[in-house]
C-alpha cells in the first residue's frame, strides 16, 4: 500500500522534473533553427526556413557556359537541379569532392538551387541573443548574405537573401 | 530590388496617385453634372476625360488591368461627350460615380479586389461601352445595387491571374459578366452538390497538379530505361558465362588427364572433386541467371508497354485544342487593324486540333508576331487595296491541321503587299548579316528566310507593333526551339504565308549520345544530319577557318570541345588519322562538329535546367540515362549561331561588355508611378536615369547634362512629347540624340506625328514588363 502510495508519488515528481523547461532557455526567448555545415574549415549555418532537403552529392554533371560558382547539374529523384560553390563568394580554399559532400536544397517560390557543403554537422537552435549582427571587415558579398555571427564564431547566412539574389540567376 | 518588391511599391505609389485623380475626377463630374454650359463645362470634360486617361496609363504599369479596362471605357465615354455624341443623363453620371466607387472599392479590397470587385467592373465596362456605342440611359433604374459585401469575400484574391497576360484575364471575366451577382444561389449550389453525387462528365483539375502528374509519369521512363541497362547487364553476365562455360570444354582432355592422375592415387582427390563441384555450381548459377534475365526481359517489356501507355495517356490529358489559344486573336486582330485604320478579315480553321499544352503556350507569341507582322506589313490600306483591284479589307487565313507524320501544321497567309525581295538583301546587307555578294548568290528561297535573322526589317520606323525586325527572329527561335520549322512563301503583290509545323508534344525524343573530351552531350536526332569520318588531309582553311568537303561544297568545321572550352586530348584521331565529325543543321544552316566519339541513339526525356539556370549557351536542357547520369542537351540553334565565335581562340566575349562607361537616359513623363517604374527599370539595366515632370522641365534638364537618350511620354502638361522632340530636333547641339515616345495611346496619326516630330520610336506603354523598352534603348544606344 505504502509503497503504491510512494511509487505514484515518485512518478509525480519525475513527470514534474521532466515537464521543466530546461535551463538556460528562457520562454520568451526567440531562436533560430539552423542546419550546420562546413565550408572549407569554417563553420556555417542555415535557417531551416528555406531548406528544402539535405541530399547526398553523388554525381555531378559540370555545365560548360555557366559561371563558376554554378559546380554543375545533379539529378534529385528525377529533377534536375543546379549546385553553387557559395565558397567562391567568400574565397574561401577549394577542397574538392569527398564522400562527405552534401547539398543542401533550397527553395522559394521562384526559385530553386542547392549549395555545396563540404559537411553536415547537423541541425542546431541557436538564442537570437547570442547572435552578433555582423563584424567591421566583412564586407560587400560579405555582408548581403550574413545574418549574424556567433560568440563561438559559426557564420550565420541570411537564407532569404541567397534563394532571392538575382545575380543567383544565369541567364 | 527584385521584381515583386518593385511591384509591390510601385502599387503603393499608384494607390497614392488614383486617390487624387479620382477625386479629382469626382469633382469635375459634379460640376460637370450641375449644368452650365460653354467654357466651364468643356474645362471640366478636359480635366475629367485627363484623369481617367492619366489613371488608364498608371494602372496598366502596374498590372491592374481591370481598373485599366474601365479607366479606358469610362476614357471613351468622356471623348463621346467632348464629340456630343453622348447625352448627359441623370443616369449617366449615376453610372460614372458609381464606377469611381467601384474602383476606388477594389483598390481599398487587397490588390486588384477579389472576384466579386473584378466581376463588378467588368459589369461597368459593358455598360459604359454600351453608352458609348449611343444606347440611351433610361433613368437610374438599371443600375445594380451594390450588393453587401460578405465577410471573408477578399481573402482569395486570384494572385495567378494577376500575372498571366491580359487577354486571358478577359476571358476569365467574361463567365463573371454573365452573372453579375448570384452569390446567395451559388452557396446554396454548393451546398446540395456536396450532398449530392457528381454527376458531371469532367472535373476541373488544376494545371500544378497534372504537372506535378505529368513528372512522375515521366520519371518512369528514366526506370524504363534503368531497367533495359540492367537487362543489358544480365545478359553480359549470361554471355560471360557462356565463355566460361566454351573455355571449360576446351581445357576438358586435360582435366580428365588429371583426374585419372588423381585417381591413381597421389593426394588430389579432393582438388578434382573440388573441381566438379566447382563446374557444377557455376553451370546451376548461370542457368539462375540465365532464368532471371528472362523474367526481367519479360517484366522489361511489360513495363516498357505499359510506362509507354501511361505516358501517352498523360499526353493526351494534358493536350489541349488549338481553339482555346486562337480566341483571343480576332480580338488582338480587331484592336491592331482599327489603330492603324486597316480592314481585316481573320478566318481560323482547324480550332479543334489538339496540341500538348506546353506547346501551346509557347505559340502564343510566335503566332502574335506573325499576326502582328501580316498586318503592319502585309496588308494594305483599303483605299490602295481598292485601287489594286483587291477587295477593300483583307484577308489573314489561320488554319492548324494535323499532318500525316503526327505533327501539327499551321498556316498564316494574307492576301497583302507580299515581300520586297531587294529590300530585304539590301537590309540584310547593311546589317552584316552577310557579305553582298554572298546575298547576291542567294536563290529566292533563301534570301527569303534572311528576313527571318535578327534585325532583317523593312520598315522606316519601329512602333509598338513591329519593325524593329525581330519578331520573325523570335518566331523563329521559338518554333525551333520546340523542334518544329518555320518557312515562308511570298508573291509579290499577292501575299505572304507562314508555314510552321509543330511536333504534337515535346516529352520525348530520338537524341545522340556524343562524347566531347571527358563529357556526354545528348544532340538531338532531328538536328542531326549525318555523322562523318574525316581524314585529317582533308581538313583546309578558308581564311584561316578549318572546312571539310561534302557532297562536293566546303562545309564548316568546329571543335565542340573548343566551343565548350573543354580541354581535349591532344589527338583523338585514333592512329590512324581520321577524325569523328557530326554534321548539325536547323534550317539551312549547317556546321560540321568534332567530337571524340559518337555513343548511339537513345530515346530522351528533356528536363529543364532548373529555375536558377534559365539560360545557358548553347545548351537548351538535361536528361537522364538509364544508368541515373544527367547528360546535358544541345541547343543546336544556339550552336550554329555561336560557334563562328568559338572558331576563333579568343573567349574574352564578356569582358567587352559593361566595360564601357554607362550611358545616361532623360525621363519626361508627369505620372508619378510611370515614371518611378521606367526609372527603377533602366537603372535595372544599368543605365543612370534622370527624371523630369514635364517637356519643359525636361528640356532645361538635357541642357545641364550630358544624355545619350530621351524617353519622353506623350501627354504631359505644360510640354508634350511631342513638343518635346520638336524642341529638340531644332536644337542642333541635340539633332542627333535618339528620343522614344511611349504612350498610351496609339493611333495612326500619333503615330506619324511622332515621326514629324522627329522621334526614333514610338512605344505603346504595356503592363509592368517593359523589356520591349529596354530592347528598342539597346539597338539605338
Amino acid at each position: 500500500m505504502n509503497s503504491s502510495k510512494e511509487k505514484a508519488r515518485t512518478l509525480r515528481e519525475r513527470a514534474r522534473a521532466l515537464a521543466r523547461e530546461p535551463e538556460g532557455i528562457e520562454e520568451d526567448e526567440s531562436h533560430l533553427e539552423v542546419v550546420v555545415f562546413m565550408l572549407a574549415h569554417e563553420r556555417y549555418a542555415l535557417e531551416l526556413t528555406h531548406i528544402r532537403e539535405v541530399y547526398p552529392l553523388k554525381e555531378l554533371t559540370p555545365l560548360p557556359g555557366t559561371p563558376d560558382f554554378v559546380l554543375g547539374i545533379i539529378n534529385v529523384r528525377g529533377q534536375i537541379l543546379s549546385i553553387i560553390d557559395i565558397k567562391r563568394f567568400f574565397e574561401l580554399p577549394e577542397k574538392g569532392l569527398t564522400n562527405l559532400n552534401q547539398v543542401i536544397i533550397l527553395e522559394s517560390e521562384e526559385m530553386e538551387f542547392g549549395i555545396l557543403a563540404d559537411e553536415i554537422l547537423g541541425t542546431k537552435s541557436i538564442p537570437a541573443s547570442t547572435i552578433q549582427a555582423s563584424l567591421p571587415t566583412l564586407t560587400g558579398i560579405r555582408a548581403d548574405y550574413l545574418k549574424g555571427v556567433t560568440g563561438d564564431r559559426v557564420v550565420i547566412l541570411d537564407g532569404e537573401k541567397i534563394v532571392s539574389d538575382e545575380k543567383m540567376v544565369v541567364q | 530590388m527584385n521584381e515583386e518588391e518593385l511591384l509591390k511599391k510601385l502599387r503603393e505609389a499608384f494607390s497614392g496617385e488614383a486617390d487624387e485623380r479620382l477625386a479629382s475626377l469626382s469633382s469635375s463630374l459634379l460640376d460637370l453634372e450641375k449644368g452650365g454650359g460653354g467654357e466651364d463645362k468643356a474645362r471640366a470634360l478636359e480635366v475629367a476625360f485627363r484623369e481617367a486617361h492619366s489613371l488608364k496609363g498608371a494602372a496598366r504599369s502596374v498590372n491592374l488591368t481591370e481598373i485599366e479596362t474601365i479607366c479606358q471605357a469610362i476614357e471613351g465615354v468622356f471623348a463621346a461627350m467632348k464629340r456630343d455624341e453622348v447625352s448627359l443623363s441623370a443616369g449617366l453620371f449615376d453610372l460614372l460615380h458609381h464606377c469611381v466607387r467601384a474602383i476606388e472599392d477594389s483598390l481599398s479590397a487587397s490588390e486588384g479586389g477579389g472576384p466579386d470587385q473584378i466581376g463588378e467592373l467588368a459589369t461597368l465596362v459593358s455598360r459604359l461601352q454600351e453608352v458609348k456605342a449611343g444606347k440611351e440611359m433610361k433613368g437610374s433604374k438599371r443600375i445594380p445595387k451594390e450588393e453587401p459585401k460578405a465577410k471573408g469575400q477578399k481573402k482569395s484574391p486570384p494572385e495567378k491571374i494577376e500575372e498571366k497576360p491580359r487577354e486571358e484575364e478577359r476571358e476569365k471575366e467574361e463567365p463573371a459578366k454573365e452573372k453579375p451577382a448570384p452569390k446567395p444561389q451559388l452557396s446554396q449550389e454548393v451546398r446540395e452538390s456536396q450532398r449530392k453525387p457528381l454527376a458531371s462528365e469532367s472535373v476541373r483539375i488544376s494545371t500544378a497538379k497534372l504537372d506535378l502528374l505529368f513528372l512522375k509519369a515521366e520519371e518512369l521512363v528514366s526506370l524504363k530505361l534503368a531497367s533495359g541497362q540492367h537487362l543489358a547487364d544480365l545478359k553480359e553476365i549470361v554471355r560471360s558465362i557462356e565463355i566460361w562455360n566454351k573455355r571449360w570444354g576446351e581445357i576438358g582432355p586435360e582435366l580428365r588427364a588429371l583426374n585419372r592422375m588423381a585417381q591413381e592415387g597421389d593426394g588430389w582427390d579432393n582438388l578434382s572433386g573440388f573441381l566438379d563441384w566447382n563446374h557444377d555450381f557455376i553451370r546451376s548459377l548461370g542457368k539462375e541467371i540465365w532464368g532471371l534475365t528472362k523474367g526481367a526481359e519479360r517484366e522489361g517489356h511489360t513495363l516498357g508497354l505499359m510506362v509507354d501507355d501511361l505516358l501517352d495517356d498523360m499526353k493526351r490529358v494534358t493536350m489541349l485544342p488549338f481553339s482555346t489559344l486562337l480566341n483571343i486573336f480576332p480580338r488582338m486582330i480587331r484592336e491592331i487593324s482599327r489603330d492603324q485604320g486597316k480592314e481585316v478579315d481573320l478566318l481560323i480553321e482547324g480550332g479543334d486540333v489538339e496540341i500538348d499544352r506546353r506547346i501551346l503556350e509557347e505559340m502564343r507569341d510566335p503566332i502574335t508576331h506573325l499576326l502582328r507582322n501580316s498586318i503592319d506589313h502585309g496588308l494594305e490600306a483599303p483605299e490602295k487595296r481598292e485601287k489594286q483591284g483587291k477587295p477593300r479589307s483583307g484577308t489573314i487565313h489561320m488554319n492548324v491541321s494535323q499532318t500525316e507524320g503526327g505533327k501539327v501544321k499551321i498556316l498564316i497567309a494574307d492576301d497583302g503587299v507580299g515581300i520586297d525581295l531587294a529590300q530585304v538583301k539590301k537590309k540584310a546587307a547593311s546589317l552584316g548579316v552577310m557579305t553582298k555578294q554572298e546575298i547576291e548568290q542567294l536563290d529566292d528561297r533563301d534570301a527569303l528566310s534572311l528576313i527571318l535573322e535578327s534585325g532583317v526589317s523593312t520598315s522606316p520606323i519601329i512602333t509598338e507593333i513591329s519593325g524593329r525586325g525581330l519578331g520573325l527572329a523570335i518566331a523563329q527561335e521559338k518554333v525551333q526551339k520546340l523542334g518544329g520549322l518555320l518557312s515562308l512563301d511570298t508573291a509579290p503583290g499577292r501575299g505572304t504565308s507562314f508555314r510552321m509545323e509543330l511536333p504534337v508534344t515535346i516529352a520525348t525524343f530520338r537524341g545522340i549520345l556524343v562524347q566531347v573530351a571527358d563529357r556526354f552531350f545528348i544532340v538531338p536526332s532531328s538536328n542531326m544530319d549525318r555523322t562523318l569520318r574525316v581524314h585529317r588531309d582533308e581538313i583546309k582553311t578558308v581564311e584561316n577557318r578549318a572546312t571539310i568537303p561534302l557532297n562536293g561544297k566546303a562545309l564548316s568545321l568546329v571543335d565542340l570541345a573548343r566551343v565548350f572550352g573543354l580541354n581535349q586530348e591532344k589527338d583523338n584521331s585514333a592512329g590512324n588519322g581520321f577524325l569523328t565529325v557530326v554534321v548539325l543543321g536547323a534550317g539551312e544552316r549547317r556546321i560540321a562538329f568534332r567530337v571524340d566519339a559518337v555513343l548511339g541513339e537513345q530515346e530522351v526525356l528533356v528536363k529543364s535546367l532548373g529555375k536558377q539556370l534559365k539560360s545557358v549557351p548553347n545548351i537548351s536542357g538535361a536528361t537522364i540515362l538509364g544508368s541515373g547520369r544527367v547528360v546535358p542537351i544541345l541547343n543546336v540553334n544556339d550552336l550554329l549561331t555561336s560557334s563562328p565565335d568559338a572558331s576563333v581562340q579568343a573567349p574574352g566575349l564578356k569582358a567587352a561588355e559593361g566595360e564601357g562607361e554607362k550611358k545616361s537616359i532623360l525621363v519626361a513623363e508627369d505620372s508619378i508611378t510611370s515614371r518611378m517604374l521606367i526609372k527603377s527599370i533602366l537603372e535595372g539595366a544599368g543605365y543612370l536615369v534622370k527624371t523630369a515632370v514635364d517637356g519643359s522641365e525636361a528640356y532645361t534638364t538635357l541642357k545641364t547634362g550630358e544624355f545619350d537618350l530621351v524617353v519622353s511620354d506623350v501627354e504631359m502638361p505644360k510640354l508634350d512629347g511631342f513638343g518635346l522632340t520638336k524642341k529638340i530636333r531644332s536644337d542642333k547641339k541635340y539633332s542627333e540624340i535618339p528620343v522614344i515616345l511611349v504612350t498610351g495611346l496609339e493611333t495612326q496619326k500619333d503615330r506619324e506625328k511622332g515621326i514629324d516630330a522627329g522621334a526614333n520610336a514610338y512605344i505603346v506603354k504595356s503592363s509592368f514588363d517593359q523589356s520591349n523598352l529596354l530592347e528598342v534603348i539597346k539597338r539605338m544606344i
